[in-house]
């Protein structure tokens, strides 16, 4: 399967990565996104089975990347890796089409929980 | 009347950041120190607006900062460059100040990360501390510390 991870720190694309390969899920095509328009660019150009994203980034936000993909008619399963899960935000998420939302910090167990039924 | 971040809560929530990145195995662990053993050489930092205001600071002495982008990015010590150190402290600010957010009263938004070099002393005059906490980790300083900002400087900003 092809991934896009959208985050606009290099680190926590590094880190999403690695936890990614400890969680069991080897072998898969990584497209990284350092903003929220190259998030959007890229899953529109690329076409990935499965977008990993952040919420707080540059130029467009995680969910608004969200809402305009599906705007286009784009139905790419999609979740987000984020520093803030308030309620609020998992309403928001949830009501744009997201799978799932993991906070930060995460481990392997957190990863396997929120993606065993994609990439399992 | 809404109950502010406590030292304790720092805690709690660099302990988890520091379980899931930075000490993995439980060999290398942030350990309190008091304020005056400190050195904040760099300083990650994101702000909050909304119904509160203000700060939250990851401060590092130099040492502190390139362990922390090493551990991170998963290279080398020697490998660490100028960008990885500020990459890291900005998402080690975002990480925490996100969590820190959870206690905060609604609505609140999360600035993206900044960070500067020379420590965090006078960078935000119109404020006050809430809470801080004082750490070593590899014998190198770490501080977390919630700043909100004061009623004087939002009437200020209003005119």
């Amino acid at each position: 399967m092809k991934i896009l991870i959208a985050d606009d720190s290099r680190v926590m694309r590094q880190i999403v990565t690695r936890t990614l390969r400890q969680a069991g899920y080897d072998g898969h095509d990584l497209v990284e996104a350092a903003d929220g328009q190259e998030a959007l660019d890229k899953t529109m150009a690329e076409k990935p089975d499965l977008v990993l994203s952040d919420w707080n980034m540059p130029h467009l936000t995680g969910v608004e990347v969200l809402r305009q993909l599906r705007a286009n008619g784009v139905q790419v399963p999609f979740g987000f890796v984020t520093s803030e899960g308030t309620p609020e935000m998992r309403q928001a998420a949830a009501a744009a089409g997201a799978l799932f939302l993991v906070t930060k910090p995460f481990t392997a167990d957190t990863f396997r929980d929120a993606l065993d039924s994609i990439l399992g | 009347m809404t109950a502010n971040p406590t030292e304790n809560d720092l805690r709690v929530i660099a302990e988890q950041v520091w379980s899931s990145y930075l000490d993995v195995d439980g060999s290398k662990p942030l350990l309190p120190v008091p304020a005056a053993k400190v050195v904040v050489d760099v300083t990650g930092s994101v702000s909050v607006t909304g119904a509160w205001r203000g700060h939250v600071l990851v401060g590092c002495s130099d040492g502190a900062s390139r362990n922390a982008a090493a551990a991170l990015l998963g290279i080398e010590l020697d490998e660490v460059t100028d960008d990885d150190v500020a990459d890291a402290l900005g998402e080690l600010a975002n990480i925490i100040g996100g969590n820190v957010k959870s206690l905060l009263p609604e609505p609140c938004a999360l600035s993206l990360p900044h960070v500067h070099v020379e420590g965090e002393a006078g960078r935000y005059p119109a404020s006050t501390e809430v809470c801080k906490l004082n750490g070593t980790w590899l014998e190198e300083s770490v501080t977390v510390s919630v700043l909100e900002s004061t009623a004087d400087f939002a009437e200020a900003s209003a005119t």
